[in-house]
């Protein structure tokens, strides 16, 4: 019966070698597929040290974790030691926009997007010169994400051209996107996987390159500690600075961040800050959108304000504000003696409001300091005793309120 | 220095449009960090090898779902004949070897099933997740081309479940082939013992030089009637030449009765056993390659998947199964329909199909061989286009 039994396997042996021969090989083969894709993921798992070639590539990768700006390693170091308030940087001089004639680096007319009957972006000129930090600001719901999910070819305009670097866009759309880094709305990946795995999803669709700009990238935005911890356990400054690593795969030339201060604590408000203003002295430009007007007055030079779809005023910072109207503020003895001097003399005051202590003026814009010593000496000059004369120029956040639509809805 | 277009208007606030001088832009690329001239690549609708590497890790890297696919495909007939060998290893006299033809059969069935749905599984979450986790506005800001990183799921995908069933199905043969039943000499029918892989011609000719074990071995007969007295009725065995015009006349019948019967009782012959094979793989390419592309187009998990579900194991069989007055070609259109025409011998005749599973023969008349083809294909090739072109039009 034993011998029969094992006649018969022998048999069935025989019958099937050639067969399981081909099944061995094809096991064999899908392994070696197997392995070599799995290789081939892991390959860049573990941190690894720069390749020493001399291609552009990895001189660029290079520049993004050794040509910083002084801030660069002062952020990086402060995130990583948990020290949070590292030294801030001087602000780039506004006065470097005048030296942005190299061409804009967005530039949109008349660019318009609609969902349905509501116009999100309404025929917007959009100007960004190079080199610095442009925000763009307005209120919620203004369209602030809208545009820029346009600009990147995330959402298809209606109407209106658009070029990014100077390159049309959508027609060259991949070539144009090639020197531009972005994080729109907030910054989510796949939490299953490590924060340097999500990078290496994203470098592989860069292209060669930004494979080794990864681990660079992750020390500058002080996460090289944290790289190989799955996104999950990471908190939202964490994901937030996540997302400005994936915008330096690139090593872009434009970086857009759609409302980077987004969550984050003051301290970390203050790193990402940092870390804006050292990308610009590295000679980035940075569009960054915000309804944060404090934090805007302080990154950024230029502004676009934009309510309702429309931007209702572009400039450097300086500019506005300096555009906007003056007030000041006198006491003096005889306010209606005060009133009538400086009522006769043209072009002093836009208006006059007469106090039981005082007069306050509210200036032409672009008044000088000039028009205000001249205020002092004409009241001095007719015997009227001044107690204190005080100018108190327009912050951004009333400036903004009062040529948004905003303002009119609070009252 | 005022920033700004040439004269920007500022509706609404009279006086205050921003003048400035506008600038000649430059060459692209004028200043910044670097200067880099066209796309690298990026526009082109080829996935490249790093695009399709890190799409396989993201989905590898899925836990739960890996458990589920290797559960599903090898799990199946590692359990099923993990038992039957530990059972026959304990107790020979009471439990039969792991391998059969039987078990070969009926586990070759559930796991097409089984496959098919996984990987419908697995398609939809290769086809959604980017989505779902926020990833896809990334990409598609890198300037990559959505139709290339569209088309690198679709070997990262097949890369994880192809090896896993091929590695499933080996096991099975493995199993069959060396710890299976000793094959027999002849073909046991009612008793009788019937040469083995004969063909219709030498069936005929056997049954014609043996017209007593024919009769009986398939059951020809009784023919003629014997009357007896008080009414009783004797029936009388058939004769040779009773045999001889019963075979001449339905010979097609007992060659189709003695090869299902054949096929039962032997195990699958090498090259059937390697049609079984791509078969299966074909089956489970399609339910990654459809799930892929609705989970795609649908941009829903879970949606995407239930509707696989239910395509395979309820629109399908009743489809196959069950013929509707004048729609028979619109049943045809249904790839698992196809698929079922496509089935290799040896599945189809593990049982007649089933609603809420089980394959076999198609209950509606067979469609030609190039509309078969034609809708396998179709299938292949529309939903690839359908979930492509969704990825390319998508808001991201």
């Amino acid at each position: 019966m034993g011998s029969a039994y094992s006649a018969a396997i022998l048999a069935a042996s025989r019958h099937h070698f050639r067969f399981f021969g081909l099944i061995l090989i094809v096991v064999v083969l899908a392994g070696i597929v197997y392995l070599a894709v799995r290789l081939a993921a892991r390959r860049d798992t573990r941190p690894k040290a720069r390749r020493p070639t001399g291609t552009d590539a990895d001189r660029r990768a290079a520049s993004i974790g050794s040509v910083r700006s002084p801030s660069g390693p002062a952020v990086a170091a402060a995130a990583a030691s948990g020290d949070r308030t590292p030294r801030e940087p001087s602000r780039p001089p506004v006065a470097r926009l005048a030296g942005a004639h190299n061409g804009w680096a967005v530039e949109t007319h008349g660019l318009t997007k609609r969902f349905g009957p509501n116009v999100a972006v309404d025929d917007v000129q959009l100007f960004v010169p190079r080199g610095c930090a442009f925000g763009y600001l307005g209120p919620n719901g203004a369209g602030k994400t809208t545009l820029i999910r346009t600009l990147l070819g995330l959402t298809k305009a209606d109407a209106g051209s658009m070029s990014l670097l100077g390159v049309p866009v959508p027609s060259q759309r991949s070539r144009a996107l090639a020197r531009v880094g972005a994080i729109v709305d907030e910054p989510r990946f796949h939490s299953h996987l490590t924060g340097r795995e999500n990078l290496r999803l994203l470098a592989a669709a860069r292209g060669p390159g930004a494979d080794g700009r990864i681990a660079p990238s992750l020390e500058r935005v002080g996460l090289g500690e944290r790289a190989d911890d799955k996104v999950a356990s990471y908190s939202m400054g964490m994901r937030q600075r996540l997302g400005v690593a994936a915008c330096l795969l690139g090593d872009p030339e434009l970086l857009i961040l759609d409302e980077p201060m987004n969550g984050l604590d003051p301290a970390g408000m203050r790193e990402m800050r940092m870390m804006i203003q050292s990308f610009v002295e590295e000679g980035r430009t940075v569009l960054l959108s915000s309804h944060l007007l404090d934090e805007v007055e302080r990154t950024c030079d230029a502004v676009a304000i934009v309510d309702r779809g429309k931007v209702i005023r572009q400039g450097s910072i300086h500019d506005l504000v300096q555009g906007a109207s003056a007030v000041v503020e006198v006491d003096c003895a005889d306010p209606s003696r005060a009133t009538q001097l400086i009522g006769e003399a043209e072009g002093l005051a836009a208006a006059i409001a007469t106090r039981n202590d005082g007069i306050t003026l509210t200036l032409h814009p672009g008044a000088t300091r000039d028009t205000v010593a001249e205020i002092n000496r004409r009241l001095v000059e007719a015997s009227v005793a001044v107690y204190r004369l005080q100018e108190s120029r327009t912050s951004l956040e009333e400036w903004f309120l009062s040529v948004t639509s905003r303002l009119g809805e609070h009252e | 220095m005022s920033v700004g277009p040439p004269s920007l208007p500022s509706p609404g606030v009279p006086g205050a449009a921003v003048q400035t001088e506008r600038p000649t832009p430059a060459p692209t690329g004028a200043s910044g960090p670097s200067r880099r001239e066209g796309d690298g690549g990026r526009g082109s609708f080829v996935p490249t090898w790093p695009l399709i590497a890190t799409k396989f890790l993201e989905l590898r890297k899925r836990r739960g779902l890996m458990v589920a696919v290797l559960l599903l495909t090898v799990g199946l007939p590692v359990v099923v004949l993990g038992i039957r060998l530990l059972f026959h290893l304990v107790a020979p006299h009471s439990y039969g070897p792991a391998g059969s033809p039987s078990v070969f059969a009926g586990l070759t069935a559930p796991m097409a099933e089984f496959g098919f749905i996984i990987a419908a599984t697995l398609g939809a979450t290769a086809g959604t997740s980017d989505l779902a986790d926020g990833v896809f506005r990334h990409l598609v800001v890198t300037g990559r081309s959505r139709l290339a990183l569209y088309l690198a799921r679709l070997p990262a995908g097949l890369s994880i479940v192809l090896p896993l069933v091929a590695v499933a199905f080996a096991l099975l043969c493995f199993v069959t082939a060396y710890a299976g039943s000793p094959q027999p000499a002849a073909l046991n029918e009612n008793g009788v013992s019937v040469p083995l892989h004969l063909d219709q011609a030498q069936l005929e000719g056997w049954l014609l030089g043996h017209p007593e074990q024919a009769a009986r071995a398939f059951s020809i007969g009784p023919i003629g009637v014997k009357a007896e007295g008080q009414g009783i009725v004797q029936l009388a065995p058939a004769t040779p030449t009773d045999v001889r015009g019963f075979v001449e006349h339905n010979i097609a019948g007992i060659d189709s009765s003695y090869t299902n019967d054949e096929l039962s009782a032997l195990n699958p012959a090498d090259n059937e056993m390697a049609k079984i094979g791509l078969w299966l793989e074909l089956e489970v390419a399609i339910g990654f390659i459809v799930g892929l592309g609705l989970g795609s187009l649908i941009g829903q998990r879970t949606v995407a998947t239930i509707m696989m579900i239910a395509l395979e194991i309820i629109v399908t069989p009743i489809l196959a199964n069950v013929q509707i007055p004048y729609f028979v070609n619109g049943q045809r259109l249904v790839v698992g329909v196809a698929m079922d025409q496509l089935r290799p011998a040896g599945m189809a005749t593990t049982g007649g199909r089933r609603i809420f599973g089980g394959h076999g023969a198609l209950g509606i008349p067979p469609m030609p061989t190039w509309a078969m083809v034609s809708v396998i294909v179709g299938w292949i090739v529309g939903w690839t286009v359908i979930g492509a072109w969704r990825m390319a039009t998508r808001d991201a």
